[in-house]
């Protein structure tokens, strides 16, 4: 049962358009696992989409009126800011014969110490770079030049964790497979988990997990002997 | 007849459209432009989306030649994806807003960060007429697993089938063209069924 969502704030600039590659692909992920919040971006898309395109006065009666003839365009082009021809770029774009083929992407994997993870849809297209260990945790960055952010495919093993640390910035744990808890609380597939500065937590698995992360600051350990390991932290998450 | 024409609902979304968007005539030209390849829809097409494509994009963009160039990256994808357009998924304009969208998204990271990859198709599937394309994709692979087990029939049943199923002969035709009698070609058909039933139910399993 899924129940950490998107906040409305994070669902209006995905459909937008508006954030980051990461993010979007975060919750692209989290709405195919989540019907409730599939219908809510499906529901503010056609929304957000119906205002976008009613909003100025270039009416369809326009057309209708001028019985439609060729100059028709030139004095709608004229009529607004708009300083494209029309008839040029339309007969430009009709030259073209193709017609887009949709072709079903093959999916993508990638193998953690052999357990083999098929990967959601949104990541099929990312460079993703070979995992690498550090104890019970494997990492695998996806490369998406998103400079201070940083998004990874992120494995912790059975009865391994995360020692206790905060973000400098954001933090966004999506579950894609097994489990874990932190002090707040039992985390599971398909949970959407965004922290702040604010947060202090120490996630340990159980049984095992595969996050898909996304963080634009460096982990930042708070605990004992573990504040050793901060020059280390950015290396994790 | 009538009453069955009022009792119909046009499109039971939750969303109440507004009254300025004639939201038929957009789907009417949409399907024009992909049945027909109707370049005079598309002009509607065009002179309706494009100018509000160019405002949309000039507050996203930093200048006219960007904006410019959404407004025709977007209205190609139009003319060339209009077949994917599902008009009992959605509106003309969210399927319009989702290709703008995803096109401003490509080009934004194309310039920020010199990335090609185009995500956004994976991101979001251009609106839920992927999931239609989907759907009609798998109809496809279980014909063929259909295929399959037809060929697995006795040759004699195969005939039956695929001639009463896949060339649509009638059942008569057939007692003619294979030179047989009606009788035959019936319970042919009805062991090759209860056959197919079997196999394809022990698989759907």
């Amino acid at each position: 049962m899924i129940k950490h969502h998107p906040t409305f704030e994070l669902i209006q600039s995905y459909v937008n358009g508006d954030l980051p590659a990461s993010l979007s692909a975060g919750i692209s992920i989290h709405a195919e696992m989540c019907p409730k919040c599939q219908q809510h971006i499906s529901q503010l898309t056609e929304q957000i989409a119906a205002v976008s395109f009613e909003e100025d006065s270039f009416d369809i009666e326009y057309f209708e009126e001028s019985s439609f003839e060729e100059n028709s365009f030139e004095q709608l082009a004229e009529a607004g800011d708009f300083k494209l021809n029309i008839d040029e770029m339309v007969s430009n774009i009709t030259q073209s014969k193709d017609i887009t083929q949709v072709v079903s992407s093959t999916e993508k994997c990638i193998s953690f110490n052999n357990k083999k993870y098929t990967l959601p849809r949104a990541l099929n297209n990312m460079q993703l770079d070979k995992p690498v260990n550090i104890g019970k945790l494997s990492r695998a960055r996806i490369q998406l030049s998103e400079n201070e952010i940083h998004t990874s495919l992120l494995k912790i093993n059975p009865g391994g964790g995360v020692p206790q640390h905060t973000h400098n910035g954001f933090e966004l744990t999506l579950l894609l497979d097994g489990s874990f808890h932190d002090e707040q609380g039992e985390y599971h597939k398909g949970d959407f988990i965004m922290l702040d500065g604010s947060h202090q937590h120490n996630p340990v698995s159980d049984q095992g997990c595969l996050c898909f992360t996304v963080a634009n600051g460096a982990l930042h350990f708070t605990q004992g002997i573990n504040k050793l390991l901060n020059p280390i932290g950015s290396f994790i998450y | 007849m009538q009453t069955n024409l009022l009792s119909k609902v046009t499109n039971d979304k939750s969303i109440p459209m507004s009254d300025s968007i004639d939201h038929p005539q957009l789907c009417q030209w949409l399907k024009a432009v992909a049945e027909t390849r109707d370049k005079r829809a598309f002009t509607h097409l065009f002179a309706f989306f494009a100018p509000k494509i160019q405002r949309i994009s000039r507050r996203k963009f930093p200048n006219d030649a960007q904006a410019n160039e959404v407004v025709q990256e977007t209205m190609s994808n139009v003319w060339r994806k209009a077949h994917l357009f599902d008009a009992d998924k959605g509106a003309a304009t969210t399927w319009v807003y989702t290709v703008m969208r995803n096109v401003s998204f490509d080009m934004l990271r194309k310039i920020k960060g010199n990335k090609e990859d185009n995500l956004s198709d994976d991101i979001w599937p251009i609106a839920e007429s992927l999931q239609a394309e989907d759907s009609s994709f798998e109809d496809h692979l279980e014909n063929k697993q259909l295929l399959n087990v037809i060929e697995n029939l006795p040759e004699a049943q195969q005939q039956v089938v695929k001639g009463f199923y896949l060339m649509e002969m009638s059942q008569e035709q057939l007692a003619t063209h294979l030179n047989l009698p009606l009788g035959t070609i019936k319970s042919r058909l009805r062991l090759a069924l209860a056959k197919l039933k079997v196999q394809l139910g022990e698989k759907h399993d």
